[in-house]
């Protein structure tokens, strides 16, 4: 409980340094707002009525304080390129859809490379194990934006199974949505499969030679229940960590595959705005993501405390 | 009565990079039925892959190549992997070195003591929680209640001992394989272990096979003793018959005595004196949380004469190793004043294999102190390095290879030249052979105790191995829990101990006679007693009063030379 | 068991990997000198047009040959590679070394916020980093770089704490040898293989992450070819010249498969060493 109370604590500073940070950087942004909305033929006299009602006239602090408050409220202002719409109503529209497509590609990982990883550490110095391991190698060379390129190839234009670029929002037909889902989020998940199985079979691995194991042999247990009684739980521990690292890699993934295939979702609003210099939004997602990363890491560090007594020692 | 288990023309060879290293070599040995038996040799001597034969749980790379291992007339070597199973464990058990990783860190003690029952009984479950609480009561463990639900963590060194000790005997097996089970246990635990390993034997008549690179081990408690060297049995039979009369060359060097130091020091000239020196360590735990204070030193005051060697003991955790490191300047924030008259004192570590730089060559390493002295003349430098390889024994030639190259009792003896190279008349060797094998240690003592003879080198000699100190020491030094408790003339200590610890230390260490059930050096380390404002030593003092929780006792002389904090240890 | 000796005295790997990025590293050198065809010239007479023996890669709409592209393209890649590598090395080691062996609150706090970057994968903090600084090579790299920094400076920290606590740097330090000598003439030769093997992985990601931008237009800016960009103008083809994506993605995905074979490679030996 004490920890947990300090894990909170931390992960509040933690957003409130955030927040600081990404207000910052947009605050130091060469040109400011103003100028961004205004092109660079505005006169000084428009440009300062404009600054003077977005309020970039105020010192930076009561600005901050001002954006942080609205900002917990969900309001983010306006979006430059979409004019007159919320950044919380963009953000509301596209959030479902990445969520569901992060959610996808996670249960694909989880249900595949567990028991691939452990196939492997079992087979350890067998064929299987080193088909395995040629595979994830490759597949762990794979930029995700090319294999969801040859997914749309292949699976759209060829075989059919999907119409690339006519997504169908969950909101319509959700079963629909997931279909099409599938592939993106198979583009996302196969690299990072292929990084959580290297990663708990080296986790299995590491335990095999380890002192207690030959205890347990001692006592006449046998390989399988050596292996499920009591490595099992200790090459799981460090793979819950590394889940931290996977999810965030998952939201990073899904920036770029929603581009390849069209999925108007979080990481596509977020590239466009990034092209067309709409700040409010890039700040709002970026806050979003950032808090999204931070608040996993959290979770994971309590999952990690329930797996490991030795942590409530610390 | 046929024998427990024989072991008929083993042999057993390691493949690496395609080539084959006979580990055994066409081995024969036997086990009587309630006997206890010992192993002695040095590390690679093929005494720990001689048990883990029998276990059948050796590493792939080790492929026995012949021979059988007969179990009450199976040859085990023939059993299925099933049928293997099923004897581990039940018939045959076995104890490990290392307590500290040896007990599944993520499993509850209970869960971990009662599998052997799951595998070989069909127990009900209240039953079986019965047995494991009695198993652990029965190996001197308090509250065995509360430990069924702990983790291995919350746990002592000497405790996971006794746990695993309860853990293999829960199944009363026939043979009990002790391979190494006190080596990394202190002296005062390292006792009682093997008073508890006896115990059993005798209340249960399960044979032991006593595995140890320690004679003293052996002598305390094997009726029989098999002596290895290089993965041949050199010589066995009755342990006082052969260790009296030894026969075979490797024999007689592993009872040859500690080399005496006899250069008499006349304590003219003082050459470190120390005055309450104090160090704390900070535990890091967080950002929010305040950072605790570990005290480890905690005002220690003496002084070094020159030409003498000071012993330190003391039990791991009693602050000797941050004392050596606090007087050679590697610890910076301790308090209390420090004053030396010669020039920097230099150190000789413990680990022969972590001392020297695994990435550079011998020779490089030896001229960085002359670097450090300020020698720039290369020719100069290579000349001293050559001077002071052929002064510590070794070949000039060694120059130009790397520490990997070298046994662990060259990478000692480099080790010493390294801080002889500084130029320093005073030396801190912190355990400097007790990583090493016996036969070699006695010669990296006869160095150190030639170049002192030669040079009139001080030294400060830290050890937990009080004979070793005992030969070896002038002065000695008895530190318990950051504190000296006494401090005294070798020969006086030894004959004639004041401090209640210095007792307990002396009457743990193992002299190689006979452990007897009666013996006084019962220690109370299991038991919780408050810790109380007073002595330190107060929760395990079998001679503690009440007052003793409140004074705080000071060193005070009680004798010539000998001053201690406590004399109850004299009355008897 | 033979298979393990095998592998042991051949690290088969670390050979296959040395070659494969040798190999992409002669290819593009001479990239960018000579190119079987000029590379922006464009053919009309040969508009998307499929591998033959004139064009071993087909050519894209425009009819520019794909193979003298990619041969260009990836000097790009190798730019942007070898830049944030070198900025994360250099940056990383020194604070690296310095923090891991000197200790102390500033050590703490920098090591905090080391390990709050590296909880976030690179695209996006690159993404980040690019929204602020606005698209381009020059962006990309200093972008990039800057990511590297904690991922090398973990490594070598982790390292020198690891080694500072061994006996032989204690050693030193007691013989009064200045902290600046240990910790670069007695430590980082023990370390090397460690940030060896860090580099390799900093080049797999920079490969993975500048393609990555580029695609997102992000990155290298036309003209300029770069494998990324080309793979984004491929996609919108792909029915008609499946070549022109698939051409460029193989050569990312094995200029990545050799950088990450010699890190595996050089993990084994660091494991066989040890």
């Amino acid at each position: 409980m004490k920890y947990f109370i300090k894990k909170a604590v931390t992960l509040i500073i933690t957003l409130l340094f955030i927040s600081v940070i990404t207000f910052a950087a947009f605050s130091v942004i060469p040109g400011d707002a103003s100028m961004t909305r205004l092109g660079t033929e505005a006169t000084p006299d428009q440009i300062e009525a404009l600054r003077e009602e977005m309020g970039l006239n105020k010192p930076v602090t009561e600005r901050y304080i001002l954006w942080l408050s609205d900002a917990l409220r969900g309001d983010f202002g306006e979006s430059y390129q979409y004019e007159g719409q919320q950044v919380s109503a963009l953000l509301a529209d596209r959030l479902p859809v990445t969520v569901l497509l992060a959610v996808i590609s996670f249960l694909m990982i989880l249900v595949l490379s567990v028991p691939l990883g452990i196939l492997a550490a079992k087979h350890s110095g067998k064929w299987l194990d080193t088909a395995i391991n040629q595979l994830t190698q490759i597949t762990m060379a794979i930029p995700s934006f090319f294999l969801g390129i040859i997914l749309t190839y292949i699976f759209g234009l060829i075989l059919k199974w999907f119409q690339p670029g006519l997504f169908i929002s969950p909101s319509e037909n959700l079963w629909g949505s997931i279909r099409y889902l599938i592939f993106p989020a198979a583009a996302i998940a196969l690299p990072k499969i292929a990084m959580v199985v290297k990663f708990l079979r080296n986790s299995v691995l590491s335990e095999m030679p380890k002192d207690y194991v030959r205890t347990a042999y001692s006592k006449g247990s046998s390989k399988n229940r050596a292996l499920s009684r009591h490595i099992l739980k200790n090459a799981l521990i460090p793979v819950i960590t590394f889940m931290a690292l996977v999810v965030a890699e998952i939201l990073a993934g899904s920036i770029i595959v929603e581009q390849v295939f069209s999925v108007p979702g979080v990481g596509r609003l977020l590239i466009s705005a990034i092209s067309t210099r709409d700040y409010p939004v890039v700040q709002a997602v970026v806050t979003y993501v950032t808090a999204v990363v931070v608040i996993i890491n959290f979770v994971v560090d309590m999952l990690y405390q329930l797996a490991d007594p030795r942590v409530k020692a610390a | 009565m046929e024998n427990l288990l024989e072991i008929k023309n083993l042999s057993l060879s390691f493949y690496e990079n395609g080539a084959e290293q006979k580990v055994l070599k066409n081995i024969s040995l036997d086990i009587g039925r309630q006997e206890i038996v010992g192993i002695v040799g040095e590390s690679g001597s093929g005494k720990s892959m001689t048990a883990l034969s029998m276990m059948r749980l050796l590493s792939p790379a080790a492929v026995i190549t012949g021979g059988e291992i007969l179990f009450e007339g199976r040859d085990l070597l023939k059993l299925s992997e099933k049928e293997m199973e099923s004897v581990r464990g039940d018939d045959i058990s076995m104890i490990f070195q290392e307590p500290m990783t040896s007990l599944n860190p993520v499993m509850k003690i209970g869960k971990q003591v009662e599998e052997s029952l799951i595998l070989h009984t069909h127990m009900k479950k209240d039953e079986i929680r019965r047995q494991v609480i009695e198993a652990l009561t029965s190996v001197g463990l308090p509250e065995p209640e509360k430990l069924y639900g702990k983790y291995p963590y919350q746990l002592s060194g000497g405790m996971r001992q006794r746990v695993m000790i309860a853990m293999a005997t829960i199944c009363r097996p026939k043979l009990l394989i002790a391979d190494e089970a006190t080596t990394a246990l202190d002296v005062t635990v390292q006792k009682q272990i093997l008073r508890l390993i006896q115990k059993f034997h005798e209340e249960t008549g399960t044979s032991v096979l006593m595995i140890s690179h320690d004679l003293n081990v052996i002598k305390s408690v094997c009726s029989r003793v098999i002596v290895m060297y290089n993965g041949d049995i050199v010589e066995m039979g009755n342990t006082q018959e052969v260790l009296r009369h030894p026969k075979h060359d490797y024999t007689k060097t592993l009872v040859a005595a500690i080399p005496d130091n006899d250069v008499p020091s006349d304590r003219s000239s003082v050459v470190l004196e120390a005055k309450d020196l104090r160090l704390s360590f900070k535990e890091k735990d967080g950002v929010f949380s305040g950072k605790d204070q570990k005290a480890v030193l905690k005002g220690v005051s003496f002084c070094v004469y020159e030409g003498e060697i000071l012993g330190v003991v003391g039990e791991s955790g009693c602050g000797k190793s941050t004392l050596a490191k606090t007087i050679v300047g590697l610890n910076k924030h301790f308090t209390g004043s420090l004053q030396m008259t010669c020039s920097r004192p230099q150190m000789v570590f413990q680990d022969p294999f972590g001392s020297l730089n695994p990435a550079r060559k011998i020779g490089w390493i030896l001229q960085e102190p002359l670097k450090a002295r300020g020698i720039r003349d290369k020719k100069e430098r290579l000349r001293l390095v050559d001077e002071m390889l052929v002064k510590i024994g070794l070949d000039p030639s060694f120059k130009g290879r790397y520490a990997r190259e070298f046994s662990g009792g060259q990478r000692q003896r480099i080790s010493i030249g390294l801080a002889l190279l500084m130029d320093t008349g005073f030396i801190v060797a912190d355990e400097p052979v007790s990583a090493l094998d016996v036969t070699v240690q006695s010669q990296i003592l006869k160095l150190l105790l030639q170049l002192h003879k030669e040079k009139n080198l001080t030294m400060m000699f830290i050890s937990h191995d009080l004979e070793v100190v005992r030969h070896v020491c002038d002065r000695v030094i008895v530190m318990y829990l950051g504190q000296i408790v006494e401090m005294a003339d070798s020969d006086e200590l030894y004959k004639n101990p004041q401090h209640p610890y210095t007792r307990l230390l002396f009457s743990a260490a193992l002299d190689g006679h006979k452990i007897e059930d009666n013996d006084d050096s019962e220690d109370t380390e299991a038991q919780e007693v408050p810790q109380g404002a007073g002595c330190a030593f107060y929760p395990r003092c079998p001679y503690r009063k009440n007052s003793c929780r409140k004074k705080k006792p000071m060193l005070r002389l009680c004798g010539d030379n000998h001053e201690t904090r406590c004399r109850a240890g004299a009355l008897k | 068991m033979k298979e393990k000796q095998f592998r042991k005295k051949h690290n088969w790997q670390l050979i296959i990997g040395c070659g494969l990025t040798g190999f992409f590293v002669l290819f593009t050198i001479v990239g960018q000198f000579w190119t079987p065809y000029d590379v922006t010239a464009m053919d009309a007479a040969a508009r998307s047009a499929p591998p033959s023996l004139a064009h071993i890669m087909g050519t894209d709409n425009f009819g520019r040959d794909v193979f003298s592209r990619v041969m260009n393209g990836c000097g790009n890649t190798f730019l942007v590679a070898f830049c944030t590598v070198g900025i994360g090395a250099v940056f990383g080691t020194a604070i690296g070394a310095l923090t891991g062996f000197y200790g102390g609150w500033i050590d703490e706090i920098i090591m905090r916020i080391n390990d709050a970057i590296l909880s976030f994968p690179s695209i996006l903090l690159a993404l980040i980093l690019i929204s602020l600084l606005g698209p381009g090579k020059l962006n990309i790299i200093i972008a990039l770089g800057i990511i590297f920094i904690p991922s090398f400076a973990r490594i070598v920290r982790g390292e020198v704490l690891r080694c500072k606590s061994l006996e032989y740097v204690q050693s030193a330090r007691v013989m009064g040898i200045s902290n600046f000598r240990i910790i670069f003439a007695h430590i980082l030769p023990n370390i090397w293989v460690s940030m060896l093997t860090a580099a390799m992985i900093g080049f797999n990601n920079a490969v993975l992450s500048e393609a990555s931008m580029s695609y997102l237009s992000l990155g290298v800016q036309p003209p300029e070819a770069s494998l990324g960009r080309m793979l984004s103008e491929a996609q919108s083809l792909i029915f008609n010249a499946p070549w022109y994506a698939i051409f460029p993605g193989i050569v990312i995905i094995l200029i990545i498969l050799g950088f990450s074979m010699i890190s595996e490679g050089l993990r084994k030996l660091q494991w066989g060493e040890n």
